[in-house]
C-alpha cells in the first residue's frame, strides 16, 4: 500500500497530473483516489460521477449530535465507517473519496479524528492511495491520512513556483511526524526548462522527477468537457506521469 | 477449518473488503430500503436446533451484480443466557460473517451491509444456507451457553419490510435500555485528550451520566474508541472509588485530571460547576453560566446569535470559559447534558436553571419537569439580568421561591 500525494499551489496541474497518474496506476493494482479540493473536480477528470462528499456526512453527524437523534446503541464511529463508505464512488479500478467543503465553525476534533481513522481504515484495502490536494497544505497538514509515503509537488515554470514548491517541502517536514520522500515535477513547460529555473531548483535541494511539457492535446478535451484521463497515450502529459511511476518505482 | 466449508473461515478476513467490481451480489447498502438483522433470545422449544431457513429467492436466483433486500434473524435458547445479551450476540454477526473469505459485513441493525466475493460464490459459496452454517459453527462453537440456535434469511421484499417495524421497536427498546446505565453501573468511565493541541490542561471525561463537552463521545463511543484503538485518545478511567456521589467526584477521576493537566488540577467534580468544575476546552456545544442576580444558572449554545441575558453573546462567554481550565460558574457542556439524571446535581440541576434560548428550551421540552417549562425565561422574555429577575418573581420560579432543596 502506497500512498501519494499531489500537492502545489492552484492552476498548475495537480489535478490533471493526479487523474493521470490514479489511471496509470490502477493498471498495476486497485487505487482509492481522494479529492482533497473543496471544488471537487477529480471525479470529472476521472469520468467520474459524484454524489456525496466527506464534509457532508460531518455535517450531516454534527447536525445529529446537536439534535441528539442518533441511536444510543451504535458508536459514531461506526455509524461514520458505513457512512463513508457510502460515499465512496466506486468504479472497476479505481474509488473515489471526495472530502469536500471543509468544516464551519465549530468543534470537529472528534468528528474530524473519527473519520481519519475510517478513511485510514478504508485506504488499507487499496494497493494505491493517490490524494489530489488543495492549493493550501491544509488536508496535509492535519485531515485526510496521516501518513504519506511521496509527496509530488508540482510547479509552472516560474520562480514564484518553485519558491512556493520549496517552502511546501519545508513546510512538510515540519508539520509531519513520518514524512516520506518528496519530489517536484514542472508543468507546462515550453521549449525546454529555463536556465534560472533549473538553477533556483537546485539551490532549493528540490528533487526534480520530471519536466512536462505544455500539452497541445488538453485544450480539445476541456472544449468537449471530456474526462482527461481521455489524453491520447503519447501526449506529453501522458509521457510525463508514466516517467514519474517509472522514477518512482510504483 | 479448511474442508468442513466451501470457503475457509478464520480472523485472518476480518480486515477484507470487498470492491463493487469483485462482488456476485450484495445485500443491504445505501441502495436497499430493507434490510436488518436481529438477534433474540426463545425458550427451548421454540427453537429447532441448527434450522436454516431461506424465505424468498436464494443466491444461486438473484441476478449477478444486484443489490438486494436481507433479513437476517437469529434466535437462540440456552438456559443461561439472559436477554440483556441479545444485543451482545447480535454484534457477532458482524464478526464472524467478516471471518468468511470473501464475504464482507459492515454496519449493524437497519443499516446492515453486505456482499459476497465473485470468487467465493465460484468455490461453492453459492447459498445463504451456507453463510447460515458457518454462523452456526462459530457461534456454538465461540459461546458456549448457546444451547439451540436457527437462523432465517429473508430475502422477500415485502417480508422484509414486514419484519422491519418490529426489529426497529427492539432497537429502539434496547436504546432506552442503555440509556437507563448510571454511573453506579459501571467501572470503567472514558478520557479524551483530543483537544490537548490546543487546551494543554483539558481531558473530558465521558461517563454513562455525563457526555463529553463536544457532544461527539458519549460512554458509548468512548468504550468502542478505546477497544478499537486502545494507545489512541481516547483511554479507559478505572472510576475508582466514589469520594462524592452528589458533586460525582471518583478517586479515578481525580487521578487523572493531576497527570493529564499537568498538575494544574488534582480534583474534578463531574457533576457540580463549582469548586472543581470540569474543564472545557473550546469545543463545548454550551456553557452553563452562573448568573449573580438570581443565584441560578443560565445555558447558552455556540448557535444562539445575539446577546444573553448576561449582555455578552455566547462567543465572549466562551473566551472566558475556555482553554482548559476549571473556571467555577462557567462550564462547557454538551447538550445532551442536560437530559442526565446527574446534571449539576451537586448545584441543583435543572431546577437552578433560569434562562435558555427559546430554541433549547423547546429542544428539550421532554426532559425538563413540567412544574418548571414555563419558568425558564428566554430571550423573548428578558434581555438583561434586572428583567430576569423580575421575571422569575413574577413566574414563581421554584428555585427562586426557595423550593428546591440541595441534595446533601
Ligand atoms: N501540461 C499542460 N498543458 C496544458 N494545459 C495544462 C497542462 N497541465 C495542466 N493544464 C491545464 O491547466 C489548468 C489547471 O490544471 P489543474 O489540473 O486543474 O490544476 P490544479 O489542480 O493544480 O488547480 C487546466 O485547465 C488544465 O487542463
Ligand atoms: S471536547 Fe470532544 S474532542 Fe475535545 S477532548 Fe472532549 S471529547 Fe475529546
Ligand atoms: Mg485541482
Ligand atoms: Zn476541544
Amino acid at each position: 500500500m502506497t500512498t501519494v500525494a499531489v500537492a502545489g499551489k492552484g492552476g498548475v496541474g495537480k489535478t490533471v497530473i493526479a487523474a493521470l497518474l490514479i489511471k496509470a496506476l490502477s493498471e498495476k493494482g486497485v487505487v482509492l483516489a481522494i479529492d482533497a479540493d473543496p471544488s471537487t473536480n477529480l471525479n470529472l477528470a476521472l469520468g467520474l460521477p459524484l454524489t456525496e462528499t466527506v464534509g457532508r456526512v460531518r455535517e450531516d453527524l454534527t447536525e445529529d449530535i446537536t439534535k441528539g437523534s442518533l441511536p444510543t446503541g451504535v458508536s459514531k464511529q461506526e455509524l461514520l465507517d458505513m457512512k463513508i463508505r457510502e460515499a465512496l464512488v466506486e468504479s472497476a479500478r479505481i474509488d473515489l473519496l471526495a472530502m469536500g467543503r471543509p468544516e464551519g465553525p465549530g468543534c470537529y476534533c472528534a468528528a474530524n479524528h473519527m473519520l481519519r481513522l475510517s478513511i485510514d481504515q478504508l485506504a488499507k484495502s487499496y494497493d494505491y492511495t493517490v490524494i489530489d490536494c488543495e492549493a493550501g497544505m491544509e488536508h496535509i497538514s492535519r485531515r485526510t491520512t496521516r501518513d504519506i509515503d511521496i509527496l509530488l509537488i508540482i510547479s509552472d515554470p516560474t520562480i514564484r513556483g518553485v519558491t512556493a514548491a520549496a517552502r511546501m517541502k519545508e513546510l512538510m517536514k515540519e508539520l509531519r511526524t513520518r514524512t516520506g520522500k518528496i519530489y517536484l515535477a514542472v508543468n507546462r513547460v515550453k521549449d525546454g526548462l529555463p536556465k534560472e529555473i533549473g538553477e533556483a531548483i537546485n539551490k532549493s535541494g528540490l528533487n526534480l522527477i520530471a519536466i512536462i511539457p505544455e500539452d497541445p492535446n488538453i485544450a480539445p478535451l476541456e472544449v468537449k468537457g471530456a474526462p482527461l484521463v481521455e489524453l491520447p497515450p503519447d501526449s506529453p502529459l501522458q509521457s510525463g506521469v508514466r516517467e514519474i511511476v517509472t522514477k518512482l518505482g510504483l | 477449518m479448511a474442508g468442513m466449508f466451501p470457503v475457509d473461515v478464520g480472523p485472518q478476513y476480518e480486515g477484507e473488503a470487498i470492491r463493487k467490481a469483485d462482488f456476485y451480489v450484495e445485500f443491504g447498502g445505501p441502495d436497499v430500503k430493507s434490510k436488518f438483522e436481529l438477534v433474540t433470545l426463545k425458550t427451548m422449544n421454540e427453537v429447532e436446533h441448527e434450522k436454516i431457513e431461506v424465505v424468498g429467492p436464494d443466491i444461486p436466483e438473484l441476478t449477478e451484480g444486484g443489490s438486494y433486500p436481507l433479513g437476517i434473524l437469529i434466535d437462540v435458547a440456552g438456559s443461561e443466557i439472559e436477554k440483556e445479551m441479545e444485543p451482545v450476540f447480535e454484534r457477532r454477526i458482524h464478526l464472524y460473517a467478516n471471518y468468511i473469505e470473501g464475504f464482507w459485513h459492515m454496519a449493524q441493525r437497519n443499516d446492515i451491509w453486505m456482499r459476497l466475493h465473485k470468487n467465493s460464490y465460484k468455490k461453492g459459496l453459492n447459498s445463504l444456507k451456507e453463510i447460515g452454517k458457518i454462523l452456526i459453527f462459530l457461534y456454538t462453537s465461540e459461546i458456549p451457553i448457546i444451547e439451540k440456535i436457527s437462523t432465517t434469511f429473508i430475502t422477500d421484499e415485502k417480508k422484509v419490510e414486514e419484519f422491519l417495524p418490529k426489529a426497529l421497536e427492539v432497537y429502539k427498546a434496547r436504546d432506552e435500555r442503555l440509556k437507563g446505565i448510571r454511573e453506579e453501573d459501571v467501572e470503567e468511565f472514558y478520557s479524551c485528550s483530543l483537544c490537548q493541541s490546543f487546551a494543554p490542561t483539558h481531558i473530558c471525561i465521558a461517563t454513562p451520566e455525563r457526555v463529553a463537552n463536544c457532544g461527539a463521545i458519549n460512554w458509548f463511543d468512548g468504550r468502542a474508541a478505546y477497544k478499537l484503538d486502545p494507545e489512541g485518545p481516547v483511554q479507559e478511567v478505572k472510576k475508582g472509588e466514589c469520594l462524592d456521589p452528589i458533586r460525582g467526584e471518583y478517586s479515578g477521576c481525580n487521578e487523572l485530571a493531576v497527570v493529564k493537566s499537568l498538575r494544574s488540577y488534582d480534583r474534578v467534580y463531574l457533576h457540580s460547576a463549582f469548586e472543581h468544575p470540569h474543564t472545557s476546552c473550546g469545543c463545548f456545544q454550551a456553557i452553563c453560566f452562573y448568573i449573580p442576580e438570581a443565584d441560578a444558572f443560565g445555558i447558552v449554545h455556540r448557535d444562539f446569535v445575539g446577546n444573553t441575558v448576561m449582555d455578552v453573546p455566547f462567543s465572549t462567554m466562551a473566551g472566558q470559559t475556555s482553554g482548559g481550565r476549571q473556571v467555577e460558574g462557567s462550564l462547557g457542556i454538551a447538550l445532551e447534558y442536560l437530559r442526565s439524571p446527574k446534571f449539576l446535581q451537586a448545584d441543583g440541576g435543572l431546577y437552578r436553571v433560569v434562562w435558555m434560548p427559546k430554541e433549547i428550551k423547546e429542544r428539550y421540552k421532554e426532559a425538563t419537569p413540567q412544574d418548571l417549562y414555563d419558568k425558564i425565561a428566554t430571550e423573548e422574555d428578558v434581555t438583561n439580568a434586572d428583567e430576569l429577575v423580575d421575571f422569575l418573581k413574577r413566574v414563581g420560579h421554584p428555585w427562586v421561591k426557595g423550593e428546591v432543596e440541595l441534595p446533601v
